[in-house]
């Protein structure tokens, strides 16, 4: 039990002396010291930073997924409940703007391990957008990597409003991300007109 | 070279197709003849920039130091300070060595007289196929300098700005009329980035024309609808194929 709680307090001191401070100049003394816990503590849990700031990276796109794919499955109707799961990600994000920063730019600089991890997280929303291939009249010709693209265009657009500063502004972003989430599975013409909706 | 003469002629390349312009508006070289260097220091400095790449490919450009590079290209410390001013500058060099050869072969697929979409599918082959002849600068360029911050990461900002408007040429002639967001030629090259990238980590650089029909599917979709797209797509596959044998 106490082991468990102080796991959890090091994760979130992770996240949130990384995102404050970059994760290069993060050393394990901040990390201990944020999370209260011994250096002896840490160790026994985890082998060095690097560790530690993977599984409290995973924790966090785990959270995120589940936000993500609990507003997609609310939903009826593939195009709809894109829009609900982009809704979910962007508010999500904007709700945060340090862990934002950290989960979708600031990841790319803390090392090849990390970078795998960035990647894995984004196929895990790949089932969401797999779905579109059976709503699509052409769902069968489309090409195999259309799901990873389109995760791409969303996650590129993301990423640039993050990086100019804009993380708290991401909700408004909804109608640009929808239509690159659809163009591929509808064309323009049909993700022009669910984007223009509401 | 750009001659600025008409007022909205920043705006033109679509229009007058002006790479060279273009190029010139985000101080890119065009082609790898601008680099040149003495000889002696152009061999060192080659291998100071390859073992930078290596080592920024292997473990990440933050845990890379000057002592890694200077190991694995075989040059004194002494002349890696002769050479740069520090590790940044090194790293910055060697973008803009991968940035001048990636113009390059956009400036060679460029031609007036070529439909915008043939133009879209031969520069996307010759950057794949330029990528995969060189995987350790391809994740450098790809994977490390996105995430340097710094002047690196405006290299790499400025070779992305030029292929979005070699995409926005589309707009020019699209086949149906509908809005757009403006965001429609950053989108698509995000998402031919992302998968391009998401290759190079699984380790399968050597084969990243294989590609090629994926990305120009997605990078011509918006503009000129699923059908023309899939065709597009279609020939960019014949071609890769014939080319391949």
């Amino acid at each position: 039990m106490v082991a468990r709680s102080q796991r959890e307090r090091l994760l979130s001191a992770a996240l949130d002396v990384v995102a404050e401070k970059g994760y290069g100049p993060t050393t394990v003394a901040d990390l201990t010291r944020e999370a209260g816990i011994s250096r002896t503590t840490f160790y026994e849990m985890f082998e060095d930073k690097e560790a530690c700031f993977l599984a409290a990276y995973d924790s966090a796109v785990d959270v995120l997924v589940r936000r993500i794919s609990a507003a997609f499955e609310a939903e009826d109707g593939w195009p709809a409940r894109v829009r609900a799961g982009l809704e979910a990600l962007l508010a999500s994000l904007a709700a945060d703007p340090p862990l934002a920063r950290l989960a979708l730019v600031d990841v790319g600089s803390a090392g090849p391990a990390a970078q795998r991890r960035y990647r894995a997280g984004l196929q895990r929303v790949t089932p969401f957008f797999d779905e579109g291939r059976d709503f699509a009249p052409d769902g069968r010709r489309l090409p195999a990597n259309v799901s990873r693209m389109a995760i791409g265009a969303v996650i590129g657009l993301v990423t640039d409003e993050i990086e100019a500063g804009r993380a708290d502004r991401l909700p408004d972003l909804l109608p640009e991300v929808l239509f690159a989430a659809l163009v591929p599975y509808l064309g323009p013409a049909a993700a022009a007109a669910e984007t223009g909706e509401e | 070279m750009p001659s600025a003469s008409s007022p909205d002629s920043s705006a033109s390349f679509a229009r007058t197709k002006d790479i060279g312009g273009l190029l010139e508006q985000e101080q890119l070289p065009a082609g790898r003849d601008a680099l040149l260097e003495p000889p002696v220091a152009h061999s060192q400095r080659e291998r100071l920039l390859v073992a930078m790449a290596q080592s920024a490919a292997d473990k990440g450009y933050g845990a890379t130091t000057i002592a890694d590079i200077c190991t694995a290209a075989g040059v004194s410390r002494a002349t890696f300070y002769e050479l740069f001013k520090d590790k940044e500058d090194c790293f910055h060099a060697a973008m803009e060595l991968s940035l001048a050869d990636a113009m390059g072969v956009i400036v060679a697929a460029y031609s007036p007289d070529k439909p915008w979409a043939a133009m879209v599918r031969d520069a996307t082959a010759g950057f794949l196929e330029l990528l995969a002849s060189r995987p350790t600068f391809a994740r450098m360029a790809l994977i490390e300098a996105p995430a340097s911050g710094g002047r690196s990461f405006q290299l790499y900002a400025s070779g992305k700005r030029v292929l979005q408007s070699l995409l926005e040429r589309g707009r020019d002639d699209p086949v149906e009329e509908e809005a757009i967001p403006s965001s429609v030629s950053r989108a698509a090259l995000s998402a031919a980035e992302s998968l391009i990238v998401g290759q190079i980590l699984s380790g399968n650089t050597t084969r990243l024309s294989e590609l090629l029909p994926d990305i120009v599917y997605i990078t011509t979709v918006p503009y000129l609808g699923q059908e023309e797209a899939l065709r597009q797509s279609r020939e960019a596959e014949k071609h890769r194929t014939v080319a391949d044998r």
